[in-house]
């Protein structure tokens, strides 16, 4: 296409001048499939880095901001952190949390007797992380949640909660404190290379910046 | 925000929340000035205050108006929507926005009509309030007096009472089956009445799930032969009701809904919509969160415009350019992702500036991609801008004049492929786009291949706009403005100060309060022209949102581009007009 100047700010395009050769359709389709054939010869001698995936045996790996499945973290007792104080609810665009809030006899402190997340509902904007005040929820980089029944698409404290020390190499979005912003996110862009990896590593030590329970 | 992880005990001193007061714009002098030329020179009344000149014009005088207002250069007609207020006696707003090209410059009209008073149709002026006038009987019930097709356009045909009346209860559920529905004929465009041919006259569905259609869209078309003499649209199978999910819900939480209005690309609807409440509430972004928006946006647009061409040319047979355009877009999306937490749907702006910073590597990444991109931009280019079997397929397809793309209301690529020079960016600028060399790519003929080469040309510019970002490095400080009546305080604040505590609770139980009053902000999208007009009360819920989608009125001017034409062009422009119906239904 050739680009010509008409005013400032403004430029006009045109189709490409067509020479007789060009019109004659061969050759151009000759000089298109050249243009494939240096994609193919260039693929296929270096096939390891192709920029598909062969999921699931291998997967993209996302970064640690991804927007995943959510989880509820734990205080070193095992109990969870969550007060269910509504907060998480209240900011749910998709209105997927539902909460029943109960009170612990001994320490007089509230905690969640249910806490169900609808994920077909969830739009996974991350707004419950950001309203948490105590650090409860976080989302992971599980992206994988294929479900059967409409039914088992809600998730309660059973499928949510996570022991203590729950290993940082799964997380996704979670409140940003800094410490991360050193390393950088991963994920993104290795340029037709997507990062696939090598499962997480289960047992990364966990990173003391994420509860505050270790400070 | 990684500046505030220290412990600070300094109390928040800025401005206090302006509820319930009224909204006042900023050359709120200059624009009453000009308002009142325009009432004065069209001997209606004007309405002060508003963040445009504004006119109050009687129902009966509309039309009048219009067409004095056409021939005084106010040639596009921008948007036409209605406000509910159900207590007074005449309970619609109905309000017009047109724009002129000329002086570059918008008015606004507002018509009051009642519940019976059946307005009159500015169809004979302006082509493209057809669907508008339509919308607005579909979602408002006001009868528009002499339309020429005044039938439901997002709602169901059998669906009861209109949605967005503020009376309308919307946790009603309707089950509405196709039995419900009128068959569409399309009628037969005039220059084929009479005109006899060997052929048999076929009426031919095509969608709304169709491979072609890139989308649920319903096109019924009338053929002679191959060629088509009649056609006629159904759209609102992507209906979400968007514009009603904002009533129920606070400002911040209307972000995500955005996001699933033109899903191409998602982040520029963000920013739009945050920038329309960020003019109500009187704010400025702080330089750092403009510059990763301007950075985002950019790239969502290439991304749009590579998703457009590729699929458009999957159309027409040509499969390897696909692959080379979705490389890059992968790209791209794996960026947005690393930035903002998720591919398609980002959510990552927020009311006075973005949910958190940018990683520390984002620029480094950005220019790794800037540096990669031109290359896959090139490779289709060499195989596809001298094939004459695509260019038979595209010159000369489909085509629009000038003239009627603007009486259409047609903005971005597919206004700039008739020759018309307008984008937002430069009509007027946000996020500092006045400080960027760039230009607007035009071409002639507003066929499927000046489209085509609008759109090529567009992402080189903004490459170009992106390579200057990235020089300028970015500035310093936080990303979302130190308001705590607007911006979540940090995490480590809301953990060490009762104050922050406070306004983090405060915050997300009460939400953004903006004052009183409406203002429409608009942002130049992969598309055109994209809008919001909100409507506030004070309260925490927005009292209207109204979303402008640029290829609404694009989409509406499809039967006349395409009579007279075959199926397989016809396909061709649908491809290239990138009718995305996400944001079509809005």
């Amino acid at each position: 296409m050739d680009v010509t100047r008409v005013s400032p700010g403004v430029v006009k395009v045109t189709g490409a001048r067509m020479s007789v050769l060009d019109r004659l359709i061969i050759p151009q389709v000759v000089a298109g499939m050249l243009v494939t054939i240096r994609h193919l010869v260039k693929n296929l001698f270096n096939l390891e880095k192709l920029p598909t995936i062969s999921y699931p045996e291998v997967k993209r790996v996302y970064s640690e901001r991804f927007r995943g499945r959510h989880i509820l973290t734990a205080r070193e007792d095992g109990t969870t952190r969550c007060v269910a104080c509504y907060m998480c609810s209240t900011a749910c665009p998709a209105e997927c949390i539902t909460i029943e809030a109960g009170e612990d006899e001994r320490t007089r402190e509230k905690f969640p007797v249910r806490y169900d997340i609808d994920l077909l509902r969830c739009v996974f904007c991350g707004y419950c992380v950001d309203a948490c005040p105590e650090d409860a929820i976080y989302m992971t980089r599980d992206y994988e949640m294929a479900i059967d029944t409409r039914a088992r698409s809600v998730v309660g404290l059973r499928d949510l909660v996570v022991p203590p020390n729950f290993p940082v190499a799964p997380m996704g979005w979670r409140p940003y404190y800094g410490a991360m912003e050193k390393k950088g996110t991963a994920g993104g862009t290795g340029l037709g290379q997507p990062l696939r990896s090598a499962p997480f590593e289960d047992d990364a030590p966990p990173n003391p910046d994420l509860f505050r329970g270790n400070e | 925000m990684s500046t505030l992880t220290k412990y600070s005990a300094v109390p928040y001193t800025g401005p206090a929340p302006t509820n319930r007061e009224p909204y006042v714009p900023t050359d709120a002098a200059a624009i009453d000035a000009r308002g009142a030329e325009l009432a004065a020179a069209l001997s209606v009344e004007q309405e002060t205050g508003q963040d445009l000149p504004t006119l109050l014009v009687p129902r009966e005088n509309i039309v009048a108006v219009l067409t004095a207002l056409k021939s005084a250069g106010y040639t596009m007609p921008l948007d036409l929507f209605a406000v509910d207020y159900p207590r007074r006696e005449q309970r619609f707003d109905v309000v017009y926005q047109l724009y002129s090209l000329a002086k570059n410059e918008r008015v606004r009209l507002k018509v009051r009509v009642g519940e019976d008073e059946p307005l009159p149709t500015g169809t004979g002026v302006f082509k493209g309030l057809n669907w508008y006038e339509r919308e607005i009987f579909d979602m408002f019930g006001i009868v528009v007096d002499g339309h020429p097709n005044l039938r439901r356009i997002l709602c169901h045909e059998a669906f009861q009472g209109h949605a967005l009346r503020k009376d309308y209860d919307p946790a009603q559920r309707w089950l509405l089956t196709e039995k419900d529905v009128a068959k569409i004929i399309p009628k037969i465009d005039p220059r084929f009445e009479n005109v006899d041919t060997d052929f048999e006259r076929v009426t031919l569905n095509l969608g709304p799930s169709h491979p072609a259609t890139h989308g649920t869209l319903r096109i019924v078309v009338t053929l002679d032969g191959e060629t088509i003499i009649g056609c006629d649209q159904e759209i609102g199978y992507l209906h979400r009701c968007f514009e009603k999910s904002c009533e129920t819900h606070t400002y911040q939480q209307a972000i995500p809904f955005t996001d699933r209005l033109n899903y191409c690309s998602a982040f520029i609807n963000n920013v739009g919509y945050c920038m329309a409440v960020e003019k109500l509430l009187g704010i400025e972004v702080p330089k750092r969160a403009q510059h990763i928006r301007l950075i985002l946006s950019e790239f969502m647009r290439i991304a749009d415009h590579l998703v457009c061409i590729g699929t458009n040319l999957v159309d027409m047979g040509a499969l390897t350019n696909f692959w080379y355009l979705f490389q890059p877009r992968e790209e791209i999306y794996g960026l947005i992702e690393a930035c903002c937490g998720a591919r398609l749907l980002p959510s990552y702006c927020r009311i006075g500036g973005l949910a958190v910073d940018a990683p520390p590597d984002f620029l480094e990444k950005s220019q790794r991609l800037v540096d990669w991109l031109p290359k896959f931009i090139n490779d289709v280019e060499k195989l596809v801008d001298k094939n004459q079997i695509f260019l038979d397929r595209v010159v000369g397809i489909a085509p629009i004049t000038p003239e009627l793309a603007i009486e259409y209301g047609f903005t971005g690529p597919c206004l700039r492929a008739c020759g018309v020079p307008y984008d937002v960016r430069k009509a007027s600028p946000y996020l500092g786009y006045e400080t960027y060399d760039f230009d607007v790519p035009i071409a002639d003929g507003g066929d499927t291949f000046a489209r085509y080469l609008v759109r090529m040309e567009e992402m080189r510019q903004s490459l170009k706009i992106l390579q200057q970002a990235i020089d300028r490095g970015m500035p310093e400080g936080a990303v979302i403005v130190d308001n705590p009546y607007v911006a979540l305080p940090p995490k480590s604040k809301v953990y060490n100060e009762m104050e922050s505590l406070i306004y983090h609770f405060k915050l997300i139980m009460h939400g953004i309060q903006p004052p009183v009053g409406e203002a429409y902000f608009q942002v130049e999208g992969g598309n055109g022209e994209l809008g919001f007009y909100v409507v506030s009360d004070g309260t925490k819920n927005p009292y209207r949102v109204r979303c402008r989608p640029p290829c609404f009125q694009i989409y509406s001017a499809f039967p006349d581009m395409i009579i007279g034409q075959t199926i397989p062009d016809a396909i061709a422009a649908l491809g290239s007009l990138n009718i995305i119906a996400g944001e079509l239904d809005h």
